[in-house]
């Protein structure tokens, strides 16, 4: 009996059919070349332990991260506190799950926005030439210039740490730097023929952009998006822990790094604690952005055949 | 650009900061016209229309090179000549080391692809690339915190960049290195893996191609055709690259200063802000511009002396 896989030969001395191959779906392809690269798949299972952690640490903690234990103030980890407490008595379990899932929402707010506001600008500037090209990459350039973390930290030390306004803002700032570089991709995508076609055919130029041109850049924007979310939550860390971002109630992992590292020596775990969730997810999502790199790449190597 | 941006920062920090919140909450509390009287010959009063503050400032720096004073009336000149050398000292070296070790990791990362050498080389550099320098440095500081009570005298400083008192020529020269290693070797953990995969990557278009096979028919071993052939012309795309991260790691060293309690110019930014010293915030700002253009300039005499088919005239 003949293997399914193994085609007989085909050609003029023979009459044998070929047997119907399945086309091997673009999902499977893609999963399959990322599930070959086996760091990414033990980044996203740590980022899948992590976004889990964030979800559900909340509903078992003993204690809410806000509430004061007075009997047990600076505490190592512990049977009643798992991570330790604060020298107020704060519970650290509880605060680094809140944090986490602080870190993580607004990373993947500013993420999301700065991906889809830099792809569209990017190849909009790059279809539609003249006029708004040059103003848009003037734009582009000029902000290139302007020190955007000086920026930064002025306006979210006027926000009051209300962390919707700095993911706004983190949005603001940093749409420009990935918007230049779509747009040097877009410039050749538009000299394509199936965006002259649609042109002649009468699309409009905003839905020329937006259906024929966006999804051709798409696996860029899928890496962009997943580095992005590593860049936030390294800018969010640096300016929660200089005091600048997520203020008190609140709590980020950057603003718990920075408590933590006050009492570095006498009260480590609030510092141990923090830091390694913090590490675990960077680490993690730049190891998902490899593997999607190589799944999604199709002049890759790396990933393998098919 | 810079002038543009320069200008635009100075009404943006008026825009949020209030050298007046300053004397909120004072005890006793001051009169209106005593803040003013204290604000306004520095500049630094919201009763004089923005315009003329603006031209104030304008002037005083095109005809007299002075950049202003903060609320509290030292001159912000004297203070970025200062911590300019501080900050200098620090990102200098953790950028050449950065850079030498990088290139050498790319190097020998590329001439042994997928073996066991690349993959632990890679795999450490994706990490270390991706642990956040807050982690990096505190985790250096515990480390060095333990390594001091082990050996039993204090071999590492972690804080400040400098102890007083100290005199003679190899005294300061110890002292500051003994101050100089720990956050540098902060700066070069996290900052290293950039160059070291962007070299790799480099290299490894090159090192197949036809004129490295030459460089081996006439002789030369595997090692002098890398060195001479192939690595000259992956060279040219990472100094751009270093070139342009100057300016980020000067201001990327703002965290750094602040644990490691140096008082460069990141240091300096943060006091700006927190004390809300417009004309400081406004010379960093400049101070970054200038930066980013010498970076662009430094960049293009790379290219100069690497690649032999850029002539200038």
């Amino acid at each position: 009996m003949p293997k399914d896989s193994i085609q007989p030969a085909v050609g003029p001395d023979t009459t044998a059919l070929r047997l119907p191959r399945k086309r091997m779906s673009k999902w499977h392809l893609y999963s399959r070349r990322f599930r070959r690269n086996r760091p990414a798949v033990a980044g996203l299972v740590i980022f899948a332990v992590l976004v889990l952690f964030a979800l559900i640490a909340p509903l078992i903690a003993r204690f809410d991260h806000t509430e004061l234990d007075f009997l047990s103030l600076g505490e190592p980890p512990n049977g009643d506190h798992w991570f330790g407490t604060t020298s107020a008595g704060n519970d650290t379990f509880a605060q680094v799950s809140i944090g986490l899932q602080r870190s993580l929402m607004i990373a993947l707010a500013v993420s999301v926005g700065t991906t889809a506001i830099s792809a569209v600008v990017g190849t909009a500037a790059a279809y539609f030439g003249g006029m708004f090209e040059r103003f848009t990459l003037l734009l582009i350039h000029f902000l290139m210039v302007v020190p955007t973390f000086l920026l930064l930290a002025m306006f979210s030390n006027d926000s009051g740490g209300d962390w919707r306004t700095i993911s706004l803002i983190m949005i603001l700032i940093g749409w420009f730097f990935p918007a230049r570089v779509i747009w040097t991709m877009a410039l050749s995508l538009r000299e394509r023929e199936y965006v002259h076609a649609a042109r002649y055919m009468g699309v409009p130029g905003m839905k020329i952009v937006l259906r024929h041109m966006l999804p051709n850049i798409g696996s860029l924007l899928v890496i962009n998006f997943t580095l992005g979310v590593v860049a936030a939550v390294m800018i969010e860390t640096g300016l929660s822990f200089l005091g600048f971002g997520v203020k008190i109630p609140d709590v980020s992992l950057g603003s718990l790094i920075g408590s933590g590292a006050n009492t570095i020596t006498s009260a480590p775990w609030l510092f141990y604690f923090p830091a390694a969730a913090l590490t675990l997810l960077t680490v993690s999502m730049a190891l998902i952005a490899d593997g999607l790199r190589d799944a999604l790449d199709p002049t890759s190597a790396a990933g393998g055949r098919a | 650009m810079i002038v543009v941006a320069t200008n635009l920062t100075y009404f943006l920090a008026w825009g949020f900061l209030d050298p007046r919140n300053n004397y909120v909450g004072r005890r006793p509390p001051l009169s209106e016209a005593q803040i003013v009287q204290l604000l306004q010959p520095r500049n630094l009063s919201d009763t004089v229309p923005l315009f003329e503050r603006w031209w104030n400032w304008l002037s005083g720096i095109v005809f007299r090179w002075d950049w202003g004073v903060s609320p509290v009336g030292q001159s912000v000149n004297e203070q970025v000549a200062y911590r300019m050398w501080v900050s200098a000292e620090l990102v200098l070296g953790a950028t050449i080391i950065t850079t030498i070790l990088g290139i050498a990791l790319g190097v020998y990362t590329a001439s042994r692809q997928y073996k066991l050498a690349d993959r632990i080389g890679q795999a450490t550099s994706i990490i270390t690339m991706n642990i956040n320098i807050v982690v990096a440095a505190l985790g250096i500081v515990l480390l060095a915190i333990s390594f001091n009570k082990m050996v039993g005298t204090t071999v590492f400083f972690v804080t400040g960049s400098a102890s007083p008192n100290v005199t003679g020529f190899f005294p300061i020269i110890i002292d500051a290195l003994q101050h100089l290693i720990l956050p540098t070797v902060a700066l070069v953990i996290i900052g290293y893996a950039g160059t070291h995969f962007l070299q790799r990557s480099l290299l490894l278009d090159n090192i197949n191609a036809d004129y490295v096979r030459t460089a081996r028919a006439k002789g030369l071993t595997k090692a002098q055709a890398i060195r001479k052939h192939a690595l000259r012309t992956s060279l040219i795309p990472v100094a751009t690259q270093v070139a342009f991260t100057i300016p980020t790691v000067f201001m990327g060293a703002i965290l750094t200063e602040s644990i490691f309690g140096w008082n460069g110019m990141g240091r300096y930014f943060l006091e700006t802000i927190s004390k809300n010293d417009i004309h400081g915030t406004v010379a960093i700002a400049a101070f970054g511009a200038v930066l980013t253009a010498i970076g662009a300039l430094l960049a293009d005499i790379a290219v100069v002396v690497l690649d032999p088919r850029v002539r200038v005239s």
